[in-house]
């Protein structure tokens, strides 16, 4: 009976290291519609993506530091922001990889050593064709005009994006605004201009909050996500409208994390970093690959977007569109590691003022 | 004489060694063993309550993510009379020490600097990088080359508060103070101003929520002590049942009921009660977060009040109307004052979980329904700027203190009861 007992015991250690040796890598994003293309894109699709663990989190790098301060890595590969993708690379939290494979297929430089290419997401503008049966806002100047298009607006509760729209709706070229951004009377001229909305603005802190503010009629125009709007529209047939002004795009990464399994997790960002899984990922979820190869897989294979009863053209919902691009500011994540936190105290006080 | 002798000499046991030692011997094993029964207890206290508050109280005031970085350069700046700019020594031990670091320590230092003055993050890694191509001086000029903010005073004279290794620097951040350039406490810019105002804020929310939940919960818990166990039965599940639902149900319900097209205002508009332009802004502001935490923490002033009020007996409150006290008199004279404990307990509970409550102000909060735990997890989360948040959760344990000591003075805490 004690020899079973051992032999059970051994064989379970021995099954556990066995275990360990497929792939057993943790993968945290962040949820809803998005984590689910990227299960579709490139989990699936991995040959060890039944041993993957998906996890969500909020964003931020707390978790993560507070993981690898304690030399207790639970997390292994981790889709970020690119600040956050900046200040992890320089802080030690993630490992550094090898990005000779993509480097010259990306539509902007990656931010850091530590990254390979997801997406780019947007802050965009719109609103619901029923609420304007006339004239409709067409640029980012009207979803600042309360006169011409009067009603509330749906916007986040944190500064990012906001300061960039405010500056274009001033009559800032959307190439100049991170240089009018880092002088002082540039933050305040963008302070003047959220001013003018201030006592029209409902404030949304989760991404699917726009959308219902916009639906419900609680507000005639929101920000909000690409991808959410994207998603409204595709998949259940929502008659809203992209205001494509001012756009702020958005990097997104992945990085692997100092202290955890780092060889499978490399391996892994490999495989979710190629041209095909960027391209694959478009069919479920309208955000723009960043790889510029992605964007003519999907050019020649539209309609791309699978949907139940027939696939649809993707690229009108994409933002990064040519014809999207030209009036788009690409975000600066340099920018706002520096200055983030400076100016999102100035946007407290001026959201409770 | 002998009997006299050996009751005055030490007692013994039956081998030989005085009962006093004896007796020592078994109490120290018995307190040997006593505390190795509560050992697990305090050790798991000591793990997990002590030391991460310690931790915390220390994260609050270290400084020394720089001192590590630029011990050399801190030593020369010492000399520097903080008028203009830096001599050119100070620029050379700079360039040196910052080209001669390795790993990740001028990251964790950039950090820091950063909330001092922002924009040194990128200074310093994009000066890092380009310092690999220069071999000799003039430094000074040839740094503020790579970039004008090396020839902006504002970056060396921020670097005048990092030089010890411990700050209050995160404790006046904390109350929108912070130290000028000779280290003097300043305000902090206006359009910074924040962390006071949030404080009150928190402080006026939870007095709100306390008092608001002691009015609704006093009657409730009057009820449930008093009234038939049949009927008091059913209102305990109607109180437990929320307390029971998930906080973010429970807020997110809240959301449908009051936001301006949603439930309450909706048929206050069909009854032609409200014009559909003056429809009531009820979500996302203080108010919602006032409303929708006081439903949220109404169970945990139900709770010991009604635990308190079930051990007051009837009899007390049917003599003094008896001995001809009017019902008011009598409520006011003797069932006040007896459920005084139960009142207390509830008020303490719910004024504690209310001030440092964080995901409720999140969700309804809107404009200025932020509280000081929402910051919290903003320099937890994105900024990374631990010690502030370490100074701000400390001040928040100082206020609690303060208040569980000024409780003690007043009602005396023997006088707190749960049941």
């Amino acid at each position: 009976m004690r020899k079973a007992i051992k032999a059970a015991f051994f064989g379970l250690i021995s099954m556990a290291f066995v275990g360990s040796a497929i792939a057993d890598i943790t993968f945290v994003s962040w949820g809803g519609a998005y984590t689910a293309s990227q299960q579709k894109a490139y989990i699936d699709t991995y040959d060890k993506g039944s041993s993957i663990t998906v996890e969500n989190y909020n964003g931020g790098l707390g978790e993560i530091k507070a993981q690898v301060e304690a030399g207790n890595v639970t997390w292994d590969v981790v889709d970020v922001l690119p600040d956050q993708a900046i200040t992890g690379c320089d802080e030690g939290l993630f490992a550094k990889v090898d990005q000779s494979e993509f480097l010259n297929d990306l539509v902007v430089p990656p931010v850091s050593e530590c990254v390979v290419p997801q997406i780019f997401w947007a802050y965009t503008a719109f609103y619901d064709k029923a609420a304007f049966p006339g004239k409709k806002p067409k640029n980012i100047k009207d979803f600042f005009d309360v006169k011409k298009f009067p009603g509330k607006r749906g916007i986040h509760t944190w500064a990012n994006a906001l300061i960039e729209m405010a500056l274009v709706a001033d009559g800032v070229k959307a190439s100049k605004v991170y240089e009018v951004m880092s002088t002082p009377e540039g933050i305040d001229r963008a302070f003047a201009k959220l001013d003018t909305i201030k006592d029209h603005v409902v404030f949304w802190s989760s991404g699917s909050k726009p959308l219902e503010l916009v639906s419900s009629g609680e507000v005639v125009m929101a920000l909000a996500y690409n991808g959410r709007i994207g998603a409204a529209i595709l998949s259940e047939g929502k008659n809203f409208e992209y205001i494509w002004d001012a756009t702020v795009l958005e990097q997104e990464y992945l990085v692997a994390i100092k202290g955890g399994n780092e060889a499978e997790a490399l391996a892994f960002m490999a495989h979710a970093s190629s041209a095909a899984s960027n391209a694959e990922q478009a069919k479920y979820i309208p955000y723009g690959p960043m790889r510029k190869s992605s964007i003519d897989i999907i050019k020649k294979g539209e309609p791309w977007f699978v949907k139940e009863g027939g696939n649809i053209d993707i690229l009108p919902h994409m933002p990064t569109t040519p014809k999207v691009l030209k009036r788009a500011v690409i975000g600066d994540p340099v920018w706002w590691a520096d200055n983030g936190a400076e100016v999102h105290e100035r946007f407290g006080a001026w959201k409770g003022s | 004489m002998n009997q006299t002798q050996t009751s005055s000499g030490p007692i013994l046991t039956t081998d030989g060694i005085p009962l006093k030692v004896s007796l020592k011997k078994a109490e120290r094993i018995n307190k040997i063993r006593a505390f190795l029964l509560v050992l697990p207890l305090l050790a798991f206290i000591l793990i997990t309550f002590l030391v991460p508050i310690g931790d915390m109280l220390a994260r609050s005031i270290d400084d020394r993510q720089i001192n590590t970085v630029f011990p050399k350069t801190f030593e020369v700046y010492k000399k520097w009379d903080r008028q203009g700019l830096p001599s050119e020594e100070v620029y050379k031990t700079m360039f040196f020490e910052l080209k001669n670091s390795e790993g990740y320590s001028v990251g964790k230092a950039s950090t820091r600097m950063n909330y001092s003055k922002s924009g040194w993050k990128s200074l310093l890694k994009k000066s890092k990088r380009k310092f690999k191509k220069i071999e000799e001086g003039p430094y000074k000029e040839k740094m503020i080359a790579i970039d004008k903010k090396w020839g902006d005073p504002e970056y060396w004279l921020a670097i005048g508060q990092m030089v010890d290794p411990t700050t209050m620097g995160y404790y006046l951040n904390a109350v929108d103070l912070k130290y000028d350039s000779s280290k003097n406490v300043v305000q902090q810019k206006e359009n910074r101003r924040i962390y006071n105002k949030t404080w009150i804020k928190t402080f006026k929310v939870s007095l709100l929520v306390t008092l608001f939940c002691l009015l609704l919960g006093y009657p409730i818990s009057y009820l449930l002590a008093t009234l038939p166990m049949k009927y008091s039965n059913l209102l305990m599940i109607c109180v437990l049942l929320p307390f029971w639902t998930s906080l973010l149900v429970r807020t997110v319900a809240w959301m449908v009921m009051l936001q301006q097209k949603g439930v309450l205002n909706n048929l206050l508009v069909m009854s032609n009660l409200l014009e559909d332009e003056n429809r009531f802004q009820l979500m996302y502001n203080q108010t919602a977060v006032v409303i929708v935490m006081t439903q949220i923490l109404l169970p945990f002033m139900v709770l010991p009040l009604y635990s308190v009020m079930k051990t007051i007996s009837p009899t007390y409150m049917r003599a003094a109307l008896n001995l001809g006290a009017s019902p008011m008199h009598a409520f006011y004279k003797i069932y006040m004052p007896n459920s005084v404990p139960g009142v207390s307990a509830g008020c303490l509970l719910v004024f504690i979980i209310a001030i440092g409550y964080y995901i409720t102000p999140e969700l309804v909060g809107g404009k200025d329904g932020q509280m000081v735990g929402n910051w919290i997890a903003y320099h937890l989360k994105t900024t990374l700027n631990w010690g502030l948040c370490a100074s701000l959760g400390a001040i928040l344990l100082a206020m609690m203190t303060v208040l569980y000591w000024a409780y003690n003075k007043i009602v005396g805490i023997e006088n707190i009861k749960l049941g």
